[in-house]
């Protein structure tokens, strides 16, 4: 590199920068666009942005206050005041579907989050001490938080850690960090052999900064895919929580709350329970095939076909 | 592959020890005192004394740790500080119901799954394909608990036809069966989604594979080629993908049996949870925990057989 940017400099020419360094909204859109060309990735990606919408501006979106209590139409249907009808408070349902948004983001989102920092930290050192005592204890590790049904399993952390929003997400977090840990993992095991790794080792750097500058951003393609799924993942098991009483805390509007609530009325008032069920369900929807157009995005042999 | 199966064997022991300590380290982390918490209101001080020597919870940690592993070890999950009852006699009485439901709804979900898939791969470019693709889509979207709520308000409220709560009077198959149909079709219906959707992909691969293609060519009829050739190899990835659910089952039944308030193991932790009876939450996930990681086990042994050409180190 040095002889070319010599030879440049004679003969007059700008040097010319020949690291690669793609700035990361540059990435990020190129993503985007992928995501949005694969069938079904669209719809995704306006459902996500949307449900995104809702939990940031809710306070602003949202019709009337979450919390209000409308008592004299208790159980009302859907009406112009109340779009999708109020519920065993006079609350209204839409309001709170809306403000149970911005519940089901913060604890995905905070659980993907932690759980992937964990998961990929040790799934990194283990993968690079392939063989070696840390490797098999870190796998040790991995293995027993997996034999657990993680549902049951996180049903117990919030046992003993008390219901709160917090808790909620330390313990789904807790759950899923050995399924990243795996693949970040595996796919450190491939990386490590690569040329540009061996070239830093022999370069005598330390490991700490191949592991993070080499390694690391090379491993996370398939880590993101998992992250768009686990998010749907663990919104769903936010609400499952929810409706056990052993999530967030009931006046928070949470879907899972909601469901909770429809079910003690469930004789009287089917559509206390149809709404959040379709919310969840779309919520769902959105995941998947955003997850699912991600996954194809980020796969350079998906690409081809 | 004898070598395979039994290094997997073993590496369960250092496994099922870590979650052990685990289950016994969540009420370490309890805050407060445990005896005292669990006994609520109820409690005086000697109570909670008697409670703490029942437990063992006034000697040090090592040596309750090594109580609590001597007694798994010999079949004895403690008492539930509820009932008094035995946790492991409380268990086999549930069991039989949540083993039944997860059977009941494992064996409809392979059933559709499998014959939505590769029926949808046969006929690729027909709108079935893409029936299937939109079936599969809404059978992951709605999750377990919805879909056991809107099946309830749909079956036993709307259109009353099906019993909404209990497991049916024991010994009489019937009504038993009849108490079985929402539950075991709720918890089934996301895995029918998953299931119809990877065997059509693996399906699909199959069909375009080149022995596939060298039987077309010798003309062997396209049922042989079908039935014969495609079809069992296309299961084989369903096979472990069943193995791993069994884990997703354990976990859906503990909502499935809470709504339709079935007496089984999922609705014994949660009240169990409820009541904060901690023994009985402990011994309550141990078995469910047991139950997953044999459910593994034999899911990777039997995938290592079905598919001769995995190779193991």
């Amino acid at each position: 590199m040095e002889m070319q940017t010599a030879n440049q400099k004679e003969a007059g020419m700008a040097p010319v920068q020949l690291t690669l360094k793609r700035k990361w909204s540059d990435t990020l859109r190129v993503t985007l666009r992928a995501v949005v060309k694969v069938k079904g990735g669209l719809w995704g990606g306006i459902f996500v942005g949307l449900m995104l919408l809702c939990a940031i501006g809710a306070q602003w979106i949202s019709p009337s206050d979450p919390d209000a209590q409308d008592i004299a139409h208790r159980f009302a249907g859907p009406s112009f005041t109340h779009f999708l009808g109020t519920d065993y408070l006079g609350r209204d349902i839409l309001s709170r579907i809306i403000y149970g948004c911005r519940i089901a983001i913060i604890v995905s989102f905070g659980a993907v989050t932690l759980s992937s920092i964990v998961g990929v930290f040790l799934g990194v050192i283990s993968g690079y001490n392939e063989g070696k005592k840390l490797d098999y204890f870190i796998i040790w590790l991995f293995d027993i938080v997996r034999s657990f049904p993680q549902i049951i399993l996180a049903l117990a952390i919030v046992a003993v850690l008390g219901p709160s929003l917090f808790n909620v997400v330390v313990a789904l977090a807790f759950t899923a960090f050995p399924f990243y840990g795996r693949v970040a993992r595996a796919q450190t095991l491939s990386v490590k052999e690569a040329d540009y790794v061996k070239a830093a080792e022999a370069m005598g750097q330390k490991r700490f900064r191949i592991i993070l500058k080499h390694i690391t951003p090379n491993i996370l393609a398939p880590v993101i895919v998992c992250l768009g799924m686990d998010m749907a993942t663990m919104i769903i098991w936010e609400s499952g929580l929810s409706f056990l009483g052993l999530g967030v805390r009931p006046p928070t509007a949470s879907w899972g709350i909601m469901l909770r609530n429809g079910y003690k009325y469930i004789q009287t008032s089917p559509l206390m329970i149809l709404w959040p069920a379709v919310a969840i369900t779309m919520a769902m929807i959105a995941f998947s095939l955003f997850s699912e157009g991600l996954r194809v995005a980020l796969d350079p042999k998906e690409r081809e076909r | 592959m004898l070598k395979y199966t039994i290094k997997r064997t073993l590496w369960m022991i250092p496994t099922l020890l870590g979650v052990l300590i685990i289950l016994f380290s969540l009420t370490y982390l309890m805050p407060g005192d445990p005896a005292s918490a669990m006994l609520g209101p109820r409690a005086t001080p000697e109570l909670v004394a008697e409670l703490n020597q029942r437990l063992h919870l006034d000697k040090a940690m090592p040596v309750r740790l090594g109580y609590y592993l001597l007694g798994v070890v010999k079949g004895d999950l403690g008492t539930s500080v509820w009932s008094g009852h035995k946790v492991s006699s409380l268990i086999a009485q549930a069991l039989p119901h949540t083993v039944l439901l997860a059977i009941t709804s494992l064996g409809i979900a392979a059933f559709i799954g499998i014959l939505l898939g590769a029926f949808s791969a046969l006929r690729r470019d027909s709108p079935i394909g893409g029936a299937v693709t939109i079936i599969s889509l809404l059978g992951v979207a709605v999750p377990d608990f919805v879909a056991a709520l809107l099946l309830m308000l749909l079956f036993c409220i709307q259109i009353p036809i099906l019993p909404a709560l209990g497991a049916g009077a024991e010994g009489d198959l019937v009504d038993v069966a009849v108490h079985l149909i929402l539950p075991a079709t709720a918890l089934g219906i996301g895995w029918v989604g998953y299931l119809s959707r990877l065997m059509r992909e693996s399906m699909l691969d199959v069909l375009d594979s080149d022995y596939i293609r060298t039987a077309r060519a010798f003309a062997v009829p396209r049922d042989i080629i079908t039935y014969r050739y495609a079809l069992k190899n296309a299961v084989i990835p369903c096979i472990t993908v069943i193995g791993l659910g069994v884990g997703k089952l354990l976990g859906g039944a503990v909502f499935v049996e809470i709504i339709f308030s079935r007496p089984g193991l999922g609705k014994l932790i949660v009240d169990a949870v409820y009541a904060r009876d901690f023994p009985m939450v402990q011994g309550g996930i141990l078995v469910a925990t047991i139950l997953f990681v044999f459910a593994n086990l034999l899911a990777d042994i039997s995938y290592a057989f079905v598919d001769p050409r995995i190779q193991y180190g």
